[in-house]
């Protein structure tokens, strides 16, 4: 197994980014499941799930469908309380959401009576930033995802992939030292989500967040991450939780093995 | 780029196809004058229908013979417009009746969003709620002349409770249907209950409340005509009852007209402030009236 130098992206993974100086507070978090049972209601998803993500890196979480990824997202972001087990932040226990750790979700995350620049201002608000500089730092990251015109815009007035790009801004104008992406490009065309997986990897090469990234697609996965982690089916013995975390190499022939390597996993 | 910002839906409802002569569709204005045209032309065949009902003095099982025709009518209101009472009355309702359904929206609202967003509060009234609610708010007019100094409280409280039902029971239900994906994404910016409050609840519900406010305003009016009727001095409806009491029976169509004309203008405004608030839903824009 290679080990973690550099993701293919040129962003050095584990440490804090030549420009992180530009967000305060810009360590990333990190992460670490123990033995954690996630689930809803009665029936448990993911049972004794081990996983450890490193501060700064970008972990992708592959998996097929029901595979428990995106359960495994809400209980980093503390929307799930865990029935077992712990999930640390920072080697802390988390007990529910924080600034810290923003999330963006597959579609319709954002407030659709709000226009794009209140949308991205709405963690500053929260915050308690003041007015002007509020709108500055927005403008700026409404601009950084190449939506300078649309700042006016309500969310219904723009396209799938539009609407996204609104969303990553919100998520990173908060300077959160972790990133939790839902299968953020899930629901795009093939062109537009190549577009937008190209502006993520330019975003994050600025910030020091941790990113937890979750997807089916196994090219995106490769592409984004500095490791891939592979969930298994539920409901096959055996097969059920993190089967495997996997480095990703720099090659295109090491890659080309990796992608066999995560799809038998899968 | 990803894309140009896709175009609000634009297209007027089809009903006025049938209405539209053959051959081609006129402009969009053309259309606009048609539809005002046939709205037009529906209240005056209702007015000339009683017109001719009234005027033959028609026994058709149904007896016109003793209601007032639309010139006895006419000259009636217009007499009534000259007086202050008229005005008095006019104004006397429209206090009361705003006084009572102001009283209900924020009781109302807050009231659903309280049973809804917490457990507790939902435990404490909901049963209260839910045994007050059958009550016929203009049954409550015995407790209300006992319970209160003077009429006048007495009708604004009748109003109230007519009013607030609807209101809180939509605005609970606006509470509960909120998709949560727009409380988890404020949660994890950091919002507080009290983030989510202002900037999730209190905005994502408005589309059903103005749905509960336009009811509740359509039972105020039942109810404050109807307790002014009963033990009303002034008003629009003490008014009308009086006039058939003393056997003025064009003064009674005058204030019934005088009713209808009132509901319609606030329910309009109701519904335009309704439209304002809610433009963001994808529907609000281009939708016919």
């Amino acid at each position: 197994m290679t080990s973690v130098t550099e993701s293919a992206a040129g962003r050095p993974a584990g440490g804090v980014t030549a420009n992180g100086a530009r967000h305060a507070g810009g360590t990333g978090l990190a992460f670490r499941l123990e033995r954690a049972g996630l689930g809803y209601g009665r029936d448990a998803v993911l049972r004794d799930v081990e996983l450890d993500v490193a501060p700064g890196e970008v972990l992708v979480v592959v998996g097929a469908s029901g595979s428990g990824k995106s359960t495994l997202l809400r209980a980093l972001a503390g929307l799930l309380p865990p029935r077992g087990g712990r999930v640390l932040a920072g080697g802390e226990e988390v007990t529910g959401p924080s600034a810290d750790r923003a999330m963006v979700f597959q579609d319709d995350g954002l407030l659709p009576w709000r226009s794009v620049r209140r949308n991205v201002e709405l963690p500053l608000r929260i915050r308690g930033v003041p007015r002007g500089e509020r709108g500055r730092v927005a403008q700026e990251w409404i601009e950084k995802v190449g939506l300078g015109g649309f700042a006016g815009h309500l969310p219904r007035e723009l396209s799938g992939g539009m609407r996204q790009r609104v969303q990553l801004a919100r998520a990173l104008v908060g300077a959160p030292r972790a990133v939790l992406m839902d299968e953020p490009f899930g629901a795009l065309d093939a062109q537009t989500r190549a577009g937008m997986q190209r502006l993520l990897l330019d975003v994050l090469r600025d910030t020091a967040a941790t990113v937890v990234f979750v997807t089916h697609d196994v090219d995106e996965a490769l592409l984004l991450a500095d490791r891939v982690a592979v969930l298994g089916r539920t409901g096959e013995p055996g097969r059920t939780g993190v089967r495997a975390v996997l480095d990703v190499p720099a090659g295109e022939a090491a890659r080309t093995n990796l992608r066999e390597r995560i799809i038998e996993e899968l | 780029m990803a894309g140009s910002p896709t175009l609000a839906p634009s297209s007027p409802p089809d009903t006025d196809v049938a209405a539209d002569p053959a051959g081609p569709r006129g402009t969009a204005g053309g259309r606009t004058a048609l539809r005002w045209g046939i709205r037009a032309a529906s209240l005056l065949a209702a007015a000339g229908f009683w017109q001719v009902l009234t005027a033959a003095d028609a026994r058709l099982w149904l007896r016109f013979d003793r209601l007032p025709t639309l010139g006895e009518i006419a000259e009636r209101f217009g007499a009534q417009l000259t007086t202050s009472l008229y005005h008095l009355d006019l104004l006397q309702s429209l206090i009361r009746i705003l006084t009572g359904f102001g009283l209900a929206a924020v009781a109302g609202i807050t009231t659903g969003i309280l049973v809804a967003r917490s457990r507790r509060a939902g435990d404490v009234l909901l049963p209260l709620l839910e045994a007050v609610r059958p009550i016929p708010a203009i049954a409550l007019v015995p407790i209300a002349i006992l319970l209160f100094p003077t009429d006048e409280q007495g009708i604004v409280f009748i109003t109230f409770t007519a009013a607030f039902f609807p209101i809180t029971v939509s605005t609970r239900h606006a509470v509960r249907a909120l998709p949560t994906i727009w409380e988890e994404a404020v949660r994890t910016l950091g919002g507080t209950r009290r983030h989510v409050l202002w900037n999730v609840v209190l905005p994502g519900i408005l589309p059903g409340v103005f749905g509960g406010l336009s009811v509740g305003m359509g039972v105020a009016w039942i109810c404050v005509i109807s307790a002014e009727m009963i033990s009303g001095e002034f008003g629009v409806g003490y008014r009308t009852w009086h006039a058939y009491t003393v056997v003025d029976y064009p003064g009674v169509i005058v204030g019934m007209i005088t009713i209808g004309v009132l509901g319609w203008l606030t329910s309009a405004a109701i519904e335009l402030i309704g439209r304002r608030a809610t433009r963001w839903l994808p529907r609000a824009e281009g939708s016919g009236r």
